[in-house]
């Protein structure tokens, strides 16, 4: 999968800009994706004050912004954006590799019954294109 | 526009225009309404008792393109609306925004706006367990039930529901926005697997489905509606599908059921039956040839079928 946690000081932040490419209003309509991410990012002492970083398997990062919403346990939602150069365009066949990349480490992560030849299963039904090279 | 202020304006006005080739296809003029804060579009045909014909996931008013023409030249009025989030209705950004109890809200509003009464209610999917809130909320103004491939009943509603492949997977959090929303998997493939004619649906049909949800964010609905499906005690829904069960078994609304063969969604063995154990006043179930989106497989005898039974309604009726 080589998708990689990256810590904040190890993502050298230059001339980018950010390019949302995913979002998740209910990260805990299964809990157990919520508590993966809670887990990850150690997000019951980090909350809010700063973003999770992950490197996708083109090398590019990935800025994860953790929601919270009133009346839900925090993180209630997520949002990822693609880090890319300021002035270029986004390389969109490999971001979508990426993504696909990413939801497969998180089923990986989430565990149980999630399993990642499941996913990998359903993106081929569909033909997902990045699930199809898998 | 007031809440129940109906508006009749133009496709460019209002909402998406339609290319001709699809416009060849859905001639009716385009109808809009305010419900609930949103902008809901709506056709409206012909004079007579009102049928309204309600669409699911991930389809619109498009669905029906069979029914209309049949329906109108029997004498009957023909409705048919789009649900917020689909086809030419205003589409909300945020999940939050759709809920069932909300749905059936707005097409309470939509039809008490037009004041229908003597109300045929076609259900088909999601359109199912909205209409007949509806119809559950608002006997008075009803005539009869027409109910195809959907189910109005809390857990779970069925085995294919509860398999993590593919449809658990599908819209899990991050999965579902991906898959359904960037990918329009449900919209393109979805939609391709449930038909029994793949080919003439490709050939035919599958572009103006695509049309009306050209981007991601357009297709938000078709990930959180799998999400309101109970499967489990936590469900959002559940008080609302516990609901309409015990109101439909004291139903006793003239019904009609009319199945796919080949439903693989909603199973033919076992759907229409538990729907004719809550109405064992109900007619059929009539089965033709389809998977899920049986109206793209069989249509006009889907529509002849209608007729034919509220036909001989009413004629009980005036006897």
């Amino acid at each position: 999968m080589n998708v990689t946690v990256c810590a904040m000081d190890a993502v050298t932040l230059g001339d980018i800009r950010r390019v949302h490419v995913l979002r998740e209003d209910r990260l805990a309509h299964y809990p157990e994706f919520r508590a993966f991410f809670v887990r990850t990012f150690a997000l019951d002492d980090v909350a809010l004050d700063r973003p999770g970083y992950l490197r996708g398997p083109s090398g590019s990062v990935y800025e994860l912004i953790f929601l919270g919403r009133s009346g839900e346990r925090f993180p209630s939602g997520l949002e990822i954006y693609a880090l890319v150069d300021a002035l270029e365009p986004m390389d969109e066949t490999a971001v979508d590799q990426d993504l696909w990349q990413i939801l497969r480490w998180m089923f990986a992560g989430v565990g149980g019954e999630w399993r990642v030849e499941t996913l990998d299963e359903t993106g081929r039904l569909y033909r997902i294109p990045a699930a199809v090279l898998v | 526009m007031s809440s129940h202020e109906v508006a009749a304006l133009s496709g460019s006005a209002e909402g998406i225009e339609l290319p001709d080739w699809l416009r060849a296809q859905w001639p009716y003029r385009p109808r809009y309404a305010r419900v609930n804060g949103y902008r809901m579009h709506y056709i409206d045909e012909g004079p007579g008792d009102p049928i309204v014909l309600l669409h699911g996931n991930p389809t619109w008013g498009y669905l029906y393109r069979e029914f209309v023409a049949p329906l109108t030249a029997a004498g009957y009025r023909v409705i048919v609306p789009d649900m917020i989030g689909f086809g030419l209705s205003e589409k909300p950004s945020i999940e939050q925004a759709h809920t069932l109890d909300g749905h059936i809200a707005n097409l309470t509003a939509l039809l008490r706006s037009l004041d229908l009464k003597r109300i045929t209610l076609v259900c088909h999917d999601w359109g199912g367990p909205t209409g007949l809130g509806f119809a559950l909320s608002n006997i008075e103004r009803m005539h009869s039930l027409v109910v195809m491939s959907t189910w109005a009943w809390p857990l779970p509603p069925s085995e294919f529901h509860m398999r993590m492949f593919p449809w658990r997977t599908m819209h899990a959090p991050l999965v579902g926005p991906y898959l359904l929303g960037r990918h329009a998997a449900l919209v393109k493939r979805g939609l391709y697997l449930s038909v029994v004619d793949r080919e003439r649906f490709r050939r035919q049909a599958q572009a103006a489905y695509e049309f009306v949800l050209p981007d991601a964010a357009d297709r938000l609905l078709t990930w959180a509606w799998p999400r309101w499906i109970p499967i489990d005690n936590a469900a959002r829904a559940l008080s609302r599908f516990s609901w309409l069960e015990e109101q439909l078994k004291s139903c006793t609304l003239p019904t009609l059921l009319v199945w796919g063969r080949e439903d693989d969604t909603f199973s033919a063995e076992i759907f229409p039956q538990r729907f004719k154990q809550l109405l064992p006043h109900a007619e059929g179930p009539y089965f033709v040839t389809g998977r899920h989106f049986l109206q793209e497989d069989s249509g006009p005898e889907i529509a002849a079928r209608i007729v034919e039974f509220l036909d001989t309604h009413r004629l009980r009726a005036e006897r």
